[in-house]
Formats: structure tokens, sequence, C-alpha cells
């Protein structure tokens, strides 16, 4: 049985995922239905087809929303909204 | 989906301006200048509050909107901080002035290292600082941005390898930010003034002074107020089709 602490946390990472989806996709302007994104799609290439002014628009949505500086060098973390999420978990700890 | 370019987009919303290095010279003037054309104009300014709470009396005894902070552009946190206050303020950031800049003038042979890259870290990395959180700021909707550049830029001066670098360094820049920012519908351009009457000018030996007026042809140095309505123009929908460009204003000192 996961302890109320391990639950707390997995609520708040869920909760950091879904409202990075859908800040995510309405700052990409993407029509997609939110619940057919998943948290490990990659987010170039073979997932959601991305350009260099959409890494834009998740720089300055990772600045704006939760002040998170982040530039288009750490290649690995645009991998997914589970990457970025993890990011924004580190920096906010 | 973002392959086309985005227009600068009318808004019903009030214009904002920033405005860096307000407090004093050539930035106080464009402040003024834009806050007389209606557009709320948010100041940096280094570490002068005198001088920039004189500016918010001048505008406020005009009838304009201004709000000053002290924001070092060499530093990105601060940076960062100032443009995210200016997020919160009402209105629609649409014109990114940089005036700020500082020379620490001496001969390359017997310069320090710290005047030489402390010359480049306000001058061009700052204007990359702003320019880089503007391209952010005014993504979604457009707008333009103006760097500072000089007509040391352009010919290089004796006793200025630091401030001709950085502002060589600027028209550059603007070239490159240009082109990025275009689908963006952001325009960036830069000023090169020649000699202008600013405490940057005043600071200058007195007998370099004296004669540089024997090098322009209209035989005076220029007003801030006559580069601010320049930066007024390349800042505003005047100049919709101007991108890339340097604008030379030194009374004919370059012709
Ligand atoms: N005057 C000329 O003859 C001339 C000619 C060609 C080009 N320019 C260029 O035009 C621009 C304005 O020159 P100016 O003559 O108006 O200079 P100025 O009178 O010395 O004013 C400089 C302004 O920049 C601000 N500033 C300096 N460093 C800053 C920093 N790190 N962060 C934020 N603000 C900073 C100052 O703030 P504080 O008041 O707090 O110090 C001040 O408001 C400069 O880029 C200069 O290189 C001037």
């Amino acid at each position: 049985m996961p302890s109320q602490p391990q639950l707390d946390a997995a609520t708040r990472r869920f909760e950091l995922n879904t409202s990075l989806r859908s800040l995510l996709l309405s700052g990409l302007d993407l029509p997609d239905d939110p619940e057919h994104v998943d948290f490990d799609e990659p987010l170039f290439g073979r997932g959601l087809e991305l350009d260099s002014l959409d890494t834009l628009e998740i720089v300055s949505i990772l600045e704006e929303e939760f002040g998170v500086l982040v530039s288009d060098e750490d290649r690995t973390i645009f991998g997914s909204i589970n990457k970025l999420a993890d990011v924004i978990e580190a920096e906010q700890q | 989906m973002t392959q086309q370019s985005r227009q600068q987009q009318p808004t019903q919303q009030q214009p904002i301006a920033l405005v860096v290095g307000a407090s004093r010279g050539i930035g106080r003037a464009t402040a003024i200048e834009m806050a007389a054309h209606g557009y709320r104009v948010v100041g940096w300014y280094r570490s002068d509050a005198a001088a920039d709470a004189e500016v918010a009396r001048q505008i406020a005894d005009d009838g304009g909107w201004y709000q000053g902070r002290r924001t070092d552009i060499t530093d990105q946190q601060q940076v960062r901080e100032g443009l995210s206050d200016l997020r919160r303020t009402d209105g629609s950031l649409q014109a990114v002035i940089v005036s700020a800049g500082i020379t620490r003038d001496g001969l390359a042979g017997t310069m320090s290292l710290e005047a030489f890259t402390g010359v480049l870290q306000t001058n061009l990395v700052g204007s990359f600082l702003v320019a880089r959180g503007a391209l952010r700021a005014m993504r979604k909707h457009g707008g333009s941005i103006v760097l500072m550049s000089s007509t040391s830029g352009i010919r290089g001066q004796a006793g200025q390898t630091n401030y001709a670098a950085s502002k060589g360094g600027v028209i550059a820049m603007t070239q490159a930010l240009a082109k990025e920012a275009a689908p963006l519908g952001i325009r960036v351009n830069s000023l090169a003034p020649g000699f202008v009457d600013t405490d940057m000018f005043r600071a200058m030996d007195p007998r370099t002074r004296a004669s540089v007026t024997d090098h322009i042809p209209l035989g005076r140095v220029g007003r801030p107020a006559e580069i601010a309505r320049a930066a007024r123009f390349l800042a505003g929908p005047d100049s919709s089709y101007i991108t890339g460009q340097t604008l030379v204003i030194d009374g004919g000192m370059t012709s």
C-alpha cells in the first residue's frame, strides 16, 4: 500500500502533468483533445509535430508559468510532457 | 503549425513600451516621447533612482503613464524578474527600446580585460538578454525591438576597441534577430547616433568634445529628443516594413 505522502506526491504530479499538457496544447494552438496526448509521447518528431517556434513557445511557457529557465540546448527535456514535468519538479524543490 | 508568418495583431489593449536605460540621456527622452504618444511606458534603469523619479514626474505632469524599475540588464535574473513584472502590467507589450549603454574608453594596449568585457556585457550581452525576453513576451502578438548601436559600431574610433566591438556587435545582432523574429511578426532594428548631448557625451575629454562639430556637416551635436523621435518611428507601426536595419542619426558625420 502506498503511504499518504506518496499518494499526495502522485496526485500533485498528475495535476502538474495535466496542467502542463493543457498549457502546451493551447500555447501551441494544437486542436487535439488533451486526453489523446500521452504524458510520455515524444514532443518532437514521432509524436506531436513541433518546430523551432514551438520550442520558443515551450521555453516561454516554462518560464512564465513555472519560473523555470531552460534553453534549446537542454534537448532531452523536450522529450515528453513527463520529462518537462521532471524539470519543473526538480526546480521547484 | 507555426510555419507561416504571423502578422502583428491589432490589439484593443493599451500599448506598452519598455524603455531600457530610461533614467537619463537618450533613453529618458525616448520614454518621454513614447509616453507623449500614448504608450504606457515601463522604464528600466541601473542605479540612478533620483533621475528615474524625475522622468516619472515629468511624464506624469504631461499626463502620461510611466513606471520605473531598477533592473540591471547585465544580470539575467533581474531581466527575467523585470519581464515577469511587466506581464502583470495592464496592456500589451508592443515596443522594446534598449538605450542602456556604457563607455570605458582607453587604448587597447593598456586596457584591462575587465574594461573590455564590462562594456560588452552591458552593451551587447545586456541587449541580447532584453531582446531574448522580448521575443518571448511578444511571441503571440508581434511588436518591435529597437537596439542602440552607434556610429562607433560602423567606424571604430581609437580608444574605443571595447565600445566599437559592442556596437558593431549590436548591428550584426540586429540583422540576425530580425530574420529570426520576422515569422513572429516582430521587427528588430537599431539606431546609430553620432554625438548626442547627454551625460555620456559630456564625460568625453573636453578637447575632443570641442572639436567634434568640425566633423559634423550640420555643425552641432544631436539632441536626445532627435534620437527619441527616430526610436519611436522604428518602434511603432509607421515603420511596419522596416526590419534588420540600422538607422544612422549623426548630422551627416559619416555621410
Ligand atoms: N550620447 C552619445 O553621444 C551617444 C552616441 C552614440 C550612441 N549612444 C548610445 O546611446 C545609448 C544611450 O546613451 P546616453 O548618452 O543616453 O547614455 P547616458 O546618458 O549615460 O545614460 C545611460 C542610461 O543607461 C542606463 N544603464 C547603463 N547601464 C545599465 C544597465 N546595466 N542596466 C540598465 N540600465 C543601464 C543608465 O542608468 P542609470 O541612470 O541608473 O545609470 C542610464 O539610464 C547608449 O547605448 C550609448 O552607447 C550614445
